[in-house]
């Protein structure tokens, strides 16, 4: 990881001093070590890492002279002065330079031979560079047990570890989750849990990008590859709508980790990434992954090479229309345009829209005001977030909420749920369809505030307009206020920006019977909101056609099945959900005869006659950027390494979630949670297995009393949409009035209960 | 009478000074009652700063200064903390002053407390003092009960407040910040400096942090004055001093001095009574452990602060550790590497590797496994530590030993040659 922040040497007011006789210049209150650092000169480091609050100096790597000081100083935590005088290259301090390099290494096994971090190890390149030819030390060294599980993702080598509290400090102060300690201490001092039990949460894998030596490392990469076998792309996640800039491992010819970025994305994620993010890869090789086309008719399924495939779905695409091409909110911007092209040119007529929920008439107003990106949260005296559930949604948000919070500003929550930042400042739990109260409630808080953002949930405020309606208001009536757009689809805005509409006309056009062939790109209809009235309206159409990465839903059914690259397998465009352009880039080839998306579209608009004058990514979409508005003046190379903003807002679009209408159905109001673990992604990943969550159905204590259900261990839930059995959690701090369940778990069908477009339910519970 | 207790130990007074009654009897909480009646919080900082009491923990950083650092218009609350976490090998006197004259420490810290304008104080006990902890609840009980503290105490309008809190047996805890992360709950380790905890202290807040001896030292400045104060000791080391002197000495025990009055040849033989018979002076380690060890050929030296640095040692604590020409200097060496291994936080890297190797060495030796280049090994490691260190523990740990294999380079030779000069072969040390 960078160890060193980013310096601005082109801000004004720069500082001049002296380092190793050079004049040089950084900002005021930059620290020797990062103002080095910008100039050209390593200052070594272990402790320091800015991102993880203020210098600790425990290390003493970064030890230099300072004229004038007593003593050798600690680089990391003294800022530059004018006309400081430093050197980092005089004996002194290259022998305390090695001087700790040979104290570090007198208990440290050096089995870099086999250590997964030998060849990329901060411990390693920093002996060679500026430690001990030769030890000293002829004692018996100091043995651990190895390695342990600090938890079924992370192995923890106490030998290996240096004490430099990263770790310790990551989940303290960054996560903020309280469970690593430095245990014992002196030279006995070890990494635990406090409780001894396993290190759980959203976010521990960042602990092994942070650990500077092997003592951490991940589990589902243990032993699988040395670096110089591997090849390293900076992608970004295709998880959720954050778009967290990552950096994907390449080793025989599939993606073998994910970490975060040697350069963080401070804008974005700032190097954290979750932990879905970083263990979901393995579901690239789950057992369902589609790995060859397949033709399928009333007598059997056939694997065929892709040309009969292309050919195939051709055909079908060919016939009589109206066709539907129908689009999942993991699909790129390249394919939202080809199908768009495709429904203007061979397949003209063609309904296209997409699954997520895209233009909500209710949040025009909302994303009207000034907008925000993610670095800005950390400076916000006020935080208002309005429903929704980063931790779990868009989760790298929450450590960005929480370094808001820890540098003095106010988190105030209003919402249908609670979640794991509601405890951090005043919280109030309105049941669906009266957020308004909860949004009156949190007003006050802006009139004291001088820097208010406020983060407002899109699935959650697509179906509220009068809260909708309130938060702009306010935003409109407090100056330096901003908004940043919790969003529900990873692509959705890129999707929207284009124009595709969400999926309220193509439904019904399928279920009038009137649509020849479907063509679904990364779209599984039968598993997302309003599944049963999917499940019916595809019965009605006359083909399908699915351009999928894996087995289940649509693709287990359709006469056409065009095997997929995921996001970590192709190159493309994903705008997040603060409206930020960035690259998708192939961290490996998709297997067996998969192909990316944008690929197989061309090649089936050549099949169709309609032969595109493009034919890479990059040519894709900069045609869509020359035909929408919303995409000009943007192309691969503005993009660039770390993303470029949207700067006109998408067209406005039809859709069916205009909101304001009470909740259908009879019984108790539907909210739907999300869980990180929940979805299918982290069930698909072998890695995820320990930590993967299931569906639940939650009521308050009062609630389950009231309905005779305190003892029942499954319930089933009725709306007028449909309905699905799950085991019932009754937990004392869930508010009443409302029922619990958790949406997006493979398999369960809390999506049959809803309506396609989401709008607010009512079920029944009963004991099952 | 070299000896002369007049500040803090009052053994000279026929009554249980622990008895909040006995105390005023003797004239305690004039101090107080002074102050509060007749002067200004900056006032009492003056007298403080003009007495130049300094600090007793250690350090020796003049109490006044310090005081001063603390920001007047900080929109925090102020604290005062009593280092009372008296753990330097040989030191002893906040224990005594805190079993038999606990008032005098309460009025003191009440005082500095009015002095920076802070209305509460905490004092930081060491685990280990169950007996002293016992006394100082007691005695803060009493303190409360006859309104000497708590709101408006006294009949002024001056609040305070004192919580007691034992520690749990670490040494580093005695370090002051280390001491406000144990305080404040976390893990006891020093925190980088600056800032300093006059600016960021205890909660991030201005924080006046004094040991206990320096702190029972400010009611009697209040109440006699600075300048009766001053006119003890010399220019630089103003008042008495209590020492601890343990060791090889007749009489050990606790003695309060006028600084620069006395020689350590006065304290070892007229006071504590000199050497058993057939022995005599070999080393001393005159201010706890943490300091350079003198020789026979410092005995000379006269107890103040200046007198010591000349010497090529510091008056720290005064715990001195006395050892006759039965001692062995080599194993004296390893004990001490042992009680620094043992007590390193672990947060720095010379400190926590550094001394487990020095131990290691050092043991090696003791065993009679040593080689003639473990002598020049041991200064590189003692040179890779010093000065290099997040706090003064490892620099610590370096002083005695470092001098000791410069003053007695002979006997760490013999050692290694010959093994040590062991009745019988000594254990290697339990964690």
């Amino acid at each position: 990881m960078s160890d060193y922040a980013p310096v601005n040497l082109s801000a004004p007011d720069q500082i001049e001093f002296e380092l190793n006789r050079r004049r040089l210049a950084a900002p005021a209150g930059t620290m020797l070590v990062d103002a080095a650092y910008a100039h050209g000169v390593e200052v070594p480091v272990f402790c320091y890492e800015p991102r993880l609050g203020g210098p600790i100096g425990a290390c003493r790597m970064c030890l230099v002279h300072v004229e004038g000081m007593r003593g050798l100083q600690t680089a990391c935590s003294t800022q530059v002065q004018p006309d400081m005088v430093v050197r980092s290259d005089t004996d002194e301090v290259r022998d305390a330079h090695d001087g700790v390099l040979e104290l570090l290494l007198a208990n440290h096994p050096l089995d870099c031979p086999v250590c997964d971090k030998g060849g990329e190890c901060p411990l390693q390149d920093r002996t060679f560079k500026f430690g001990p030819g030769k030890t000293q030390f002829v004692e018996h060294k100091r043995h651990f047990p190895k390695p342990l599980d600090l938890s079924s993702l992370i192995a923890l080598d106490r030998e290996r570890c240096i004490t430099c509290f990263r770790c310790v400090r990551f989940s303290q102060e960054v996560a903020e989750d309280g469970h690593l300690i430095m245990r014992e201490r002196g030279g006995d001092s070890e990494i635990a849990t406090f409780t001894g039990d396993h290190y759980t949460g959203r976010f521990t894998g960042n602990v092994i990008d942070l650990c500077p030596v092997g003592a951490l490392t991940s589990v589902p990469y243990r032993f699988v590859a040395r670096p110089w076998d591997i090849k390293n792309t900076p992608s970004v996640c295709g998880h959720c709508p954050v778009g967290c800039n990552l950096e994907l491992t390449e080793h025989e010819g599939h993606v073998a980790r994910v970490t975060g970025r040697p350069n963080p994305n401070y804008s974005v994620e700032e190097g954290w990434l979750c932990d879905k993010a970083r263990f979901a890869y393995p579901e690239d090789r789950a057992p369902d992954r589609v790995r060859q086309p397949l033709i399928r008719d009333a007598a059997a399924t056939r694997e065929v090479a892709i040309e009969e495939a292309v050919e195939a779905a051709a055909l079908l695409l060919g016939r009589d229309g109206p066709h539907a091409f129908l689009l999942g909110p993991g699909a790129t911007v390249e394919e939202g345009f080809l199908a768009q092209e495709l429904a203007s040119g061979p397949c003209r007529g063609a309904l296209v829209a997409q699954l997520g929920l895209g233009d909500a008439p209710a949040l025009a107003g909302l994303r009207a005001a000034p907008a925000a990106q993610l670095d800005d949260i950390d400076r916000a005296d006020l935080v208002v977030l309005v429903g929704g559930d980063p931790a779990n949604q868009q989760p790298v948000v929450e450590l960005r909420i929480r370094k808001a919070v820890r540098g003095g500003g106010r988190l105030v929550s209003a919402g249908p749920r609670r979640h794991p930042l509601s405890g951090l400042g005043p919280s109030y739990i309105t049941p669906p369809g009266r957020l308004l109260d909860g949004v009156r409630a949190a007003g006050p808080a802006f009139r004291a505030a001088r820097r208010p953002l406020v983060l407002w949930d899109e699935a959650d405020l697509a179906h509220e307009p009068a809260a909708a309606a309130e938060l702009a208001g306010l935003l409109g009536a407090t100056r330096g206020a901003r908004q940043l757009e919790l969003g529900a689809d990873v692509n959705g805005a890129g999707l929207s920006a284009l124009g595709i509409p969400g999926a309220a006309d193509l439904v019904a056009a399928l279920e009038q019977g009137t649509i020849t062939t479907l063509l679904t790109i990364h779209a599984q209809p039968a598993e997302s909101a309003g599944a049963a009235r999917w499940a019916e309206a595809l019965g009605r159409v006359g083909a399908v056609v699915a351009l999928a990465s894996h087995g289940g839903g649509i693709a287990d059914s359709a006469a056409v099945v065009l095997p997929a690259a995921t996001h970590r397998e192709q190159e493309g465009v994903y705008v997040s959900m603060a409206k930020r352009a960035q690259r998708l880039r192939p961290g490996a080839a998709p297997p067996g005869g998969a192909a990316p998306g944008w690929e197989l579209l061309i090649a089936l608009a050549h099949r169709l006659g309609a032969a595109p004058a493009y034919r890479s990514p990059a040519a894709t979409f900069a045609a869509a950027a020359a035909a929408r508005p919303a995409l000009a003046g943007l192309s691969y190379d503005v993009i660039g390494e770390l993303g470029a903003l949207l700067h006109a807002a998408p067209p406005a679009t039809t859709n069916g979630a205009v909101g304001g209408g009470g909740a259908d159905g009879t019984g108790l109001p539907l909210v739907t949670t999300l869980r990180i673990f929940g979805d299918a992604a982290a069930h698909r990943s072998d890695a995820l297995s320990g930590v993967r969550q299931g569906a639940e159905v939650v009521l308050g204590a009062g609630e389950a009393e009231r309905r005779g259900l305190a003892g029942a261990a499954q319930v089933r839930l009725q709306s007028p949409h449909g309905a699905c059995t799950l085991p019932l959690r009754v937990d004392p701090r869930c508010p009443d009035g409302a029922v619990h369940a958790t949406l997006g778990v493979p398999g369960a069908g809390v999506e049959r209960l809803l309506a396609v477009d989401r709008s607010p339910v009512r079920v029944e519970v009963t004991a099952a | 009478m070299p000896q002369r207790h007049i500040v803090y130990l009052h053994r000279e007074h026929p009554g249980d000074m622990a008895q909040l009654p006995e105390y005023v009897k003797a004239g305690g909480y004039n101090g107080l009652m002074k102050a509060l009646a007749d002067m200004e919080p900056d006032d009492v900082l003056y007298q403080l700063h003009r007495s130049g009491v300094r600090g007793r923990g250690g350090a020796g950083f003049p109490m006044g200064r310090k005081a001063s650092f603390l920001p007047k218009d900080s929109p925090r609350p102020a604290y005062v903390v009593c280092n009372a976490d008296e753990s330097e090998p040989g030191t002893f006197k906040d224990r005594e002053i805190m079993e038999f004259n606990p008032f005098q420490l309460l009025e003191g810290i009440v005082l500095a407390g009015y002095a920076i304008g802070s209305n509460h104080g905490y004092i930081y006990i060491r685990g280990e003092y169950e007996h002293q902890a016992r006394v100082l609840d007691r005695a803060i009980a009493q303190a409360y009960e006859g309104g000497y503290l708590g709101s408006g105490l006294l009949r002024s309008r001056f609040d305070f407040d004192i919580t007691l809190y034992r520690g749990a047996g670490a040494y580093i805890c005695g370090e002051e910040t280390g001491l406000l992360d144990s305080l404040e709950g976390k893990r006891g380790q020093p925190r980088l400096k600056p800032p300093f905890p006059a600016v960021a202290g205890l909660y991030a807040s201005p924080t006046l942090i004094n040991n206990v001896e320096t702190l029972t030292t400010v009611p009697v400045i209040v109440a006699k004055g600075a300048d009766w104060y001053a006119t003890l000791g010399t220019e630089k080391s103003t008042g008495t001093k209590v020492f601890s002197v343990s060791g090889h000495v007749m009489k050990p025990g606790n003695y309060e001095i006028v600084m620069g009055d006395t020689s350590l040849r006065e304290l070892l033989y007229d006071i504590c009574g000199g050497f058993r018979p057939g022995h005599d002076f070999k080393a001393c380690w005159i201010g706890g452990s943490s300091v350079p060890v003198l020789t026979a050929e410092h005995v000379d030296t006269r107890l103040d602060y200046e007198s010591c640095e000349t010497a090529g040692t510091y008056l720290g604590s005064a715990g001195c550790i006395v050892m006759d020409d039965s001692g062995c200097i080599v194993r004296s060496s390893l004990r001490l590497a042992h009680f620094y291994r043992h007590e390193s936080c672990g947060k720095c890297t010379p400190c926590r590797e550094g001394t487990m190797w020095m131990e290691k060495v050092l043991q090696r030796i003791v065993d009679g496994e040593g080689r003639m280049e473990d002598l020049e090994l041991l200064e590189s490691i003692m040179g890779r530590i010093s000065g290099r260190v997040l706090c003064a523990l490892a620099d610590g740990a370096v002083a005695p030993i470092e001098s000791a294999l410069r003053l007695f380079r002979d006997d760490f030779v013999h050692a290694v040659e010959h093994g040590s000069p062991a009745r019988e072969p000594m254990a290697p040390m339990g964690a």
